[in-house]
C-alpha cells in the first residue's frame, strides 16, 4: 500500500490549522459568491488571487479551491429560494427546485441539493484519488511532443464545446491566441509585439488579464443589469429529507456523480454543463416526466449532485497534466504558477504534500459545507439584499489593489484596467471569455512546446507520430474535430428513419 | 525628522517658510548634506526575478542580517520582467541616496546583452557595486538513456546531440553553445523556461544534456538520475568535487552566476560604506554561511570595484568568444 502512503502524509497537511482555517474561509467566500447572482467563482479567484501571494502554496490553493466548489453549494440556495440561480450551473435547479419551495419543501429541495452535492463531490474526489498516480505513472514521458498534442487538444475541445456562439467562441479564441504571443520569442530573444516595452517584454501576465476581464469586466457588466429584486424567501423548515425523498433521489444523485465526474474532466466541460445533461438525463429516465419542472426531487439532486462532481473532477487535467479543463481552472493554473508551482505530470512526484494536501482539502470542504450550508442560508439570503451600488466599488477597489500587489507594478494596474473593459465590451456584445482566457494560456503552452519539439526532432512533424503517447492524442484530436462531421452526416442518414429523430432531439436539449 | 535641525534647516526656515518643506526634504531623500543621518527610513532591496528563485532567495538571506546592522528596515521587492532589466533600470532611476539597492545578477550584464538590442542591455556603469555575494555555478548534466558518463563520451559520440539551455541570453545557453563549438561536436539547442523544466526534460530523456544551476541539479544528482560531466567553473565545485571543470578538459568557457548588490551610481561615499559595512557583517554571519551551504553557493565576497571589473572582463571574454565561434545566442531563427 505504498501508493497510499502521500495520500495520508496529504491529510496531515489538511489538518494544519493554518490550512483548515483557509479551506473555511475559502468554502465560506464560495457559498457567498455563490449566492450572489453575477459574481462568480471565476471572477472572485481572479480579484482574490494577490491576497494568495503572500501564504504557502497549498494553504492558497486550498482556499481557492474551497472557492470554487462552495460557489456550487451557494447558487442552489437563491435558486431554490428566490428563482434567483446565483450561478450558471443552478440554472436548471430553478425548475423543480422552485416549485418545491412553492409547495413548502424548500427544506428538503435544499438537504437534498446538499447531500448530492456532498456525494456527488466525495465520488470525485475517490476518482481523483486513483486516476492521479496513474497518470502521474508516465509522468516523464511527457515531453515537448506530447505536451504539443494536449495543448492542441485541449483548444480544440475548448472552441467546439463552448456553450454560446461558435464562431463568437473562435474569435475569442484567436484574439486570446494573439494575445499569447506578445513578449519576447523565447527561443530568438526576438521582440514581439513589445513596442519597445520592457515592461511587455516577458508577454503580458496572465493575472492581469483574469483579474481583468473576469473581475473588473463582471463587476462593470453587473453594474449595468438590473437585478431582478429579491422577493421575501419562503420559509425554510424541515431540512432534512424524508427517507421517502431520499429514496427517490437517490438514483439520480448516483448518476449524477458519475455523469458530473467524466463531464468534469473533458476539456471545455465543467459544472454547467454537467448540471443540463444531468437534468435531462434525469427526465428522459423518469418514468412520470411531466412530474419535472412542477417539484420533482430528482430535478434538483441530480443536477446539483452533477455540478458538485464536475466541479472536483475538472481540477484532474489541470493537476495531472497542467491543462485547464474550464476558466477558472484556468485561473488556478495561474495561481499555481504565482506560487511557482508548475502543475503537469510531473506535480504529484514533485510535490506531493501540494497535490494531496489540496486534493485532500476537498473531503474537509464537502463536509464543512454540508454542515454549514443550512444553518447559514438565512444570511446568506440577507446578503442579497445589499445593492450592487455598494459592492461593486468595494470589489473594483480589492481588484485594482491587488494587481498593484503581485508585481509591484502600476502597468499591471493599466493592464487590468485595459482587460476590464475589453471583458465588459465581450459580455455586452456576447463573446464568452472563457475561450479567450484558454486560448491565452494554452496557445503560449502550445507554441513553445511545438517549437521544442520540432527542434528535438530536428524538424521532422512525423516525430509527433513515432511516440506513443503523442500520437494517440494526435489521433483522439483528429477523431474529436470530425466529429461534427460524422455526426452530422449520420443525423442525415437518421433523418430517413423516423424513429432515430426522436433521439437526436433529445440530444440536442442536452 | 526634525529633532536635530541643521544650520541649513534654519537658515532655510527663517529666510522663507514656504521653502521649508522643500528643504527639509531635501535633508532627507537628497542625501548629500546630510549621509551621516544614513540610513533614513527603510532601505528597499529591489529584485528583478519572482519570489522563490535562488536570486530571491540571497536577497532575502543579506536583507534579513543588513537590516539588523543598519538598523533599518530592509524589504525585498520583486519586480521581474525582461531577465531582471526591468527592476535595473527602475533602480537605476532612483536617487542615489542608498535608500534603493538591487540585487545585480552578472548574466544581465554579461551575457544577456549578447542575445537582447542595445538599448534592452543594461550597463554595469549606471550603478555603483556595494559588495560582491556568491558563485553560482553551472553544471552539464546527462540523461540516463544518453549513456553518457563524461564529457569523452559525448565528444566521441559522432552524431548530433540536443541540449537544453534555461533560457535564451543566460549562461546556460551561452556555456554550452561554446562548449560543442570547442569541442567540435553537433548539437541542438533547446531552451526551456527556467532550469527546472530544462531538468525535468533530461530526467524523461527529452534531451540527452543539459546545463543547469548546482543548487537545482544536485538532487537529482545524488539520487543517480542524471550524471554530472562537467562544471563551468574555473575551479572544481567544493560541493561536487569528483566532476571536473570545463577548464581541466580542454575548454575555455568559464561561465557561472555571480550576484551582488548594486546601488544606483553617484551614491555618497559615508552612505556606500555604511553599507559595505552592513553586508560584511552579514555575509560574516554563522546563519549566512548556512544559508550559502544549503544553496550550494561559493561564497564571493569581493569588493565593489573588483565586481565591476571581474565582470566586464567576463563580458569582454563573452563577447570575443561569440565572435570567434560566430555563435548568435539568439540563435534557431
Amino acid at each position: 500500500m505504498d501508493f497510499l502512503n502521500p495520500v495520508i502524509n496529504g491529510f496531515a497537511v489538511v489538518l494544519e490549522p493554518m490550512n483548515l482555517l483557509y479551506c473555511l474561509i475559502g468554502v465560506v467566500i464560495g457559498m457567498l459568491i455563490g449566492v450572489l447572482p453575477g459574481l462568480g467563482p471565476a471572477a472572485t479567484i481572479a480579484i482574490l488571487l494577490p491576497l494568495t501571494y503572500n501564504v504557502e502554496p497549498v494553504t492558497a490553493i486550498i482556499m481557492l479551491a474551497g472557492i470554487f466548489y462552495g460557489a456550487q453549494y451557494g447558487g442552489t440556495i437563491t435558486s431554490v429560494l428566490l428563482r434567483l440561480p446565483g450561478e450558471a450551473s443552478s440554472v436548471v435547479t430553478v425548475f423543480d427546485g422552485y416549485q418545491m419551495a412553492k409547495q413548502g419543501r424548500a427544506g428538503t429541495a435544499l438537504g437534498l441539493a446538499s447531500i448530492g452535492s456532498f456525494i456527488g463531490g466525495t465520488a470525485s474526489i475517490i476518482g481523483l484519488t486513483f486516476l492521479a498516480p496513474i497518470v502521474a505513472s508516465f509522468a516523464l514521458d511527457f515531453g515537448p511532443a506530447e505536451y504539443t498534442a494536449l495543448a492542441l487538444l485541449g483548444i480544440l475541445l475548448v472552441a467546439t464545446i463552448s456553450s454560446g456562439s461558435k464562431t463568437k467562441a473562435l474569435i475569442a479564441a484567436a484574439l486570446g491566441l494573439l494575445l499569447a504571443t506578445v513578449g519576447r520569442d523565447i527561443f530568438t530573444g526576438e521582440n514581439r509585439f513589445t513596442f519597445g516595452s520592457l515592461e511587455l517584454a516577458d508577454g503580458i501576465d496572465f493575472v492581469p488579464i483574469a483579474m481583468g476581464i473576469f473581475g473588473l469586466g463582471e463587476i462593470m457588466y453587473n453594474l449595468e443589469e438590473r437585478h431582478r429584486a429579491a422577493k421575501a424567501p419562503s420559509a425554510v423548515a424541515n431540512v432534512r429529507p424524508s427517507r421517502r425523498d431520499l429514496k427517490q433521489a437517490s438514483g439520480a444523485i448516483g448518476r449524477g456523480s458519475v455523469l458530473g465526474f467524466f463531464l468534469g474532466i473533458l476539456p471545455g466541460g465543467g459544472a454547467t454543463i454537467a448540471s443540463m445533461a444531468s437534468y435531462a438525463m434525469e427526465k428522459k429516465r423518469a418514468k412520470q416526466p411531466e412530474r419535472f419542472g412542477k417539484g420533482a426531487p430528482e430535478g434538483v439532486a441530480g443536477p446539483e449532485t452533477a455540478n458538485n462532481a464536475a466541479a472536483t473532477s475538472s481540477f484532474i487535467p489541470l493537476l495531472t497534466l497542467g491543462i485547464p479543463a474550464n476558466a477558472t481552472m484556468a485561473l488556478m493554473f495561474g495561481a499555481l504558477l504565482i506560487q511557482g508551482v508548475t502543475p503537469g505530470p510531473q506535480l504529484v512526484e514533485q510535490d506531493p504534500g501540494l497535490f494531496w494536501g489540496v486534493v485532500n482539502s476537498m473531503y474537509i470542504g464537502n463536509i464543512l459545507l454540508l454542515i454549514m450550508s443550512l444553518p447559514l442560508v438565512g444570511i446568506f439570503v440577507k446578503i442579497l439584499r445589499v445593492r450592487a451600488a455598494i459592492l461593486a466599488p468595494i470589489t473594483a477597489l480589492i481588484t485594482l489593489l491587488g494587481a498593484y500587489t503581485i508585481n509591484n507594478s502600476m502597468f499591471d494596474v493599466t493592464l487590468v484596467v485595459v482587460f476590464g473593459i475589453v471583458g465588459y465590451l465581450m459580455k455586452k456584445f456576447g463573446f464568452e471569455p472563457g475561450p479567450l482566457v484558454l486560448a491565452f494560456v494554452l496557445g503560449s503552452l502550445l507554441e513553445s512546446s511545438l517549437r521544442r519539439a520540432l527542434l528535438v526532432f530536428g524538424g521532422d512533424p512525423l516525430g509527433f507520430f513515432g511516440r506513443p503517447i503523442s500520437a494517440t492524442l494526435l489521433i483522439v484530436f483528429v477523431l474529436v474535430a470530425a466529429l461534427p462531421g460524422i455526426r452530422s452526416a449520420l443525423a442525415k442518414r437518421k433523418a430517413i428513419v423516423p424513429a432515430g429523430t426522436a433521439a437526436t432531439e433529445i440530444k440536442e436539449k442536452v | 525628522m526634525m529633532h536635530f535641525p541643521t544650520r541649513r534647516a534654519v537658515l532655510g526656515a527663517a529666510s522663507a517658510i514656504t521653502l521649508l518643506a522643500m528643504t527639509a526634504c531635501g535633508n532627507v531623500s537628497g542625501g548629500t548634506a546630510d549621509s551621516s543621518k544614513y540610513p533614513n527610513g527603510p532601505v528597499t532591496l529591489t529584485v528583478g526575478q519572482a519570489p522563490g528563485g535562488s536570486t530571491d532567495l540571497i536577497a532575502r538571506a543579506v536583507s534579513e542580517g543588513a537590516a539588523k546592522t543598519l538598523g533599518a528596515p530592509m524589504p525585498v521587492v520583486n519586480k521581474p520582467g525582461a531577465n531582471g532589466a526591468l527592476a535595473s533600470k527602475e533602480v537605476a532611476g532612483k536617487p542615489a541616496d542608498g535608500q534603493n539597492l538591487l540585487l545585480l545578477t552578472a548574466s544581465l550584464i554579461t551575457i544577456t546583452p549578447l542575445a537582447v538590442t542595445a538599448d534592452e542591455a543594461v550597463n554595469i556603469d549606471d550603478f555603483d557595486i556595494i559588495s560582491g555575494l556568491s558563485q553560482d555555478d553551472y553544471v552539464l548534466v546527462a540523461s540516463e538513456k544518453s549513456g553518457f558518463k563524461s564529457i569523452k563520451d559525448v565528444t566521441s559520440a559522432g552524431r548530433n546531440i540536443t541540449y537544453g539551455t534555461t533560457g535564451v541570453g543566460t549562461g546556460s545557453q551561452l556555456a554550452q553553445t561554446v562548449l560543442f563549438k570547442q569541442a567540435n561536436v553537433k548539437g541542438t539547442d533547446v531552451p526551456f523556461d527556467s532550469g527546472k523544466p530544462a531538468l525535468t526534460a533530461v530526467l524523461g530523456n527529452q534531451v540527452e544534456l543539459a546545463t543547469i544551476q548546482l543548487g537545482e541539479a544536485m538532487p537529482q544528482i545524488e539520487a543517480g538520475k542524471v550524471s554530472p560531466l562537467l562544471v563551468f567553473s574555473e575551479e572544481r565545485n567544493s560541493f561536487l568535487p569528483d566532476t571536473p571543470t570545463a577548464k581541466e578538459s580542454g575548454y575555455d568557457v568559464p561561465v557561472a552566476q555571480y550576484r551582488a548588490v548594486a546601488a544606483p551610481k553617484g551614491t555618497p561615499k559615508e552612505v556606500k560604506d555604511k553599507l559595505v559595512a552592513a553586508i560584511q557583517e552579514t555575509l560574516k554571519s554563522d546563519s549566512y554561511k548556512e544559508f550559502n551551504k544549503k544553496n550550494m553557493l561559493t561564497p564571493k565576497e569581493i569588493s565593489g570595484e573588483e565586481v565591476v571589473t571581474q565582470w566586464k572582463d567576463y563580458a569582454a571574454k563573452y563577447k570575443a568568444l561569440v565572435e570567434k565561434y560566430d555563435i548568435s545566442l539568439a540563435g534557431n531563427k
